[in-house]
């Protein structure tokens, strides 16, 4: 019996047990991340939604008599700067752009919730059922945003913790920035601008 | 004076603690069409709603529910509609097309919580428009009329066509929630198992027909290396039932609307 062919056989066996070890792992890691892909989608969409409102929005509230001019201004200027977004796809895989987004997205919302707020003392367009239909579609949109934020950080942190979990991690340490930590939704918009106190 | 006071406030803290509104745990799910656990509605109305609703499936496959409850305690409406949705798989799977009517008696809260599947139909604004006529008779101290009218124009929305049937959707048995996961079992990661449970065998025969008698360093070598090979299968299945999240029948996006009365 050759010693030398016997070591080759075994060393054979177990570089395709790593082999085969490695890329069940690698698999898995690609279908989270598959995942969070597909939610962060969800997310794009809904926010799309909410986005295509606005301009029936403006027009509506410009219609209105007397209308406070600087709320749907701030409005429509919030809504281009979302427009102007140009993050690419991989926006969960990197926080600068995951950043970027949600502050950009953040500042629409408070700028609608203003509006809305500043609608109140409008009862005529209040009553009107093209303001009303905007308003259920807005609080409609207002709430996907928030269940698919939600769906989104439960996918991120389903991809985190398999990605960060011992043997996994080394694997996606070889590949580098494919397998980076996906970024969380703040669960409350605008709680990382606490306000300052000073002394 | 001062002892006297001890135990009452002790008494009221104990109080407190026993009534302080907290988190509602979402009920399993309903075994009728139409329930009201909180004894909103006349028994009558509820049992009529409940034939109305089961005949909508039979016919249409639709599933609208109606679920009378008195709070979602500290949970948001919407937070807890869409929770409640997602676990009771409420419409059919791949379909999404379900719909529950919700009312909150003790919150003065209705909500319609619409499947991924019905939003193209009963789109926020409908939805808004049922939840107003609702709370008009709401307001008026009728919800047996509010409850009826509202199902009433949900119907009507969806309208009754005709859609793909399954056989025999008619039952109660169409709201057994499917073991989660089941869906998610990742068949790449069994057969990648399998084929390292083969691998360890051929190399297990091939390093006993080989290996002269007393010398097991490779063998040992080599079991140390398939163990860890099962071990990493084992880890890859348990990670594919984790994500039993979105596989499962019947979602909601959090479409619909909220009306409080």
């Amino acid at each position: 019996m050759n010693r030398g062919l016997i070591a080759l056989g075994g060393l054979v066996v177990i570089v395709l047990i790593v082999v085969v070890g490695l890329s069940g792992t690698y698999n898995r890691l690609v279908t989270l991340d598959q995942a969070v892909q597909s939610q962060w989608a969800q997310v794009e969409s809904v926010y799309q939604r909410r986005a295509d409102l606005i301009p029936n929005l403006v027009a509506t509230v410009q219609g209105a008599a007397n209308f406070e001019k600087s709320t749907y201004v701030a409005v429509a200027e919030a809504r281009a700067k979302v427009g102007q977004l140009n993050l690419g796809s991989a926006v969960p895989n990197d926080p600068a752009a995951f950043a970027k987004f949600t502050a950009a997205q953040d500042a629409l919302s408070s700028a609608l919730t203003h509006l809305l707020a500043v609608s109140e003392n409008y009862p005529d367009l209040k009553a009107s059922q093209n303001f009303l239909d905007l308003q259920s579609q807005l609080e409609g949109s207002e709430n996907r945003i928030a269940v698919e934020r939600m769906r989104f950080n439960q996918t991120a942190q389903a991809f985190n913790t398999a990605r960060d979990t011992f043997p996994t991690v080394l694997v996606a340490g070889i590949f580098g920035s494919r397998f980076n930590e996906k970024a969380y939704f703040q669960s409350q918009p605008g709680a990382q601008n606490a306000p300052q106190v000073k002394f | 004076m001062r002892v006297l006071h001890w135990p009452l406030l002790l008494l009221m803290l104990i109080c407190l603690g026993a009534t302080a509104p907290g988190e509602v745990a979402i009920p399993p799910s309903p075994t009728q069409w139409a329930t009201d656990t909180a004894g909103f509605l006349l028994p009558q109305t509820v049992s009529a709603l409940d034939d109305r609703l089961r005949e909508y499936e039979a016919t249409t496959g639709h599933q609208v529910l109606l679920y009378v409850a008195p709070t979602t305690g500290t949970t948001p409406t919407e937070d807890w509609t869409v929770r409640a949705f997602a676990q009771w798989k409420v419409g059919r799977k791949g379909l999404d097309d379900g719909l529950i009517l919700f009312v909150f008696s003790t919150d003065h809260k209705v909500r319609i919580e619409v499947g991924y599947g019905l939003e193209g139909v009963v789109t926020d604004a409908a939805s808004a428009g049922i939840i107003r006529d609702m709370t008009a008779k709401l307001k008026a101290g009728q919800p047996d009329d509010a409850v009826t009218i509202g199902v009433g124009e949900i119907l009507g929305t969806i309208g009754g066509e005709a859609t793909p049937q399954r056989a025999a959707p008619a039952t109660s048995a169409t709201y057994a929630p499917e073991s989660p996961g089941d869906a998610d079992t990742n068949p790449v990661d069994v057969l990648i198992g399998v084929l390292i449970g083969l691998l360890v065998i051929v190399a297990v025969f091939v390093l006993i027909a080989r290996i002269p008698r007393g010398s097991y360093i490779s063998s040992g070598g080599g079991g140390g290396f398939g163990l860890l090979g099962l071990l990493s299968m084992g880890a890859g299945v348990a990670g594919g039932l984790g994500g039993g999240f979105s596989g499962g029948g019947g979602f909601s996006g959090g479409g619909g609307a909220t009306g409080s009365w």
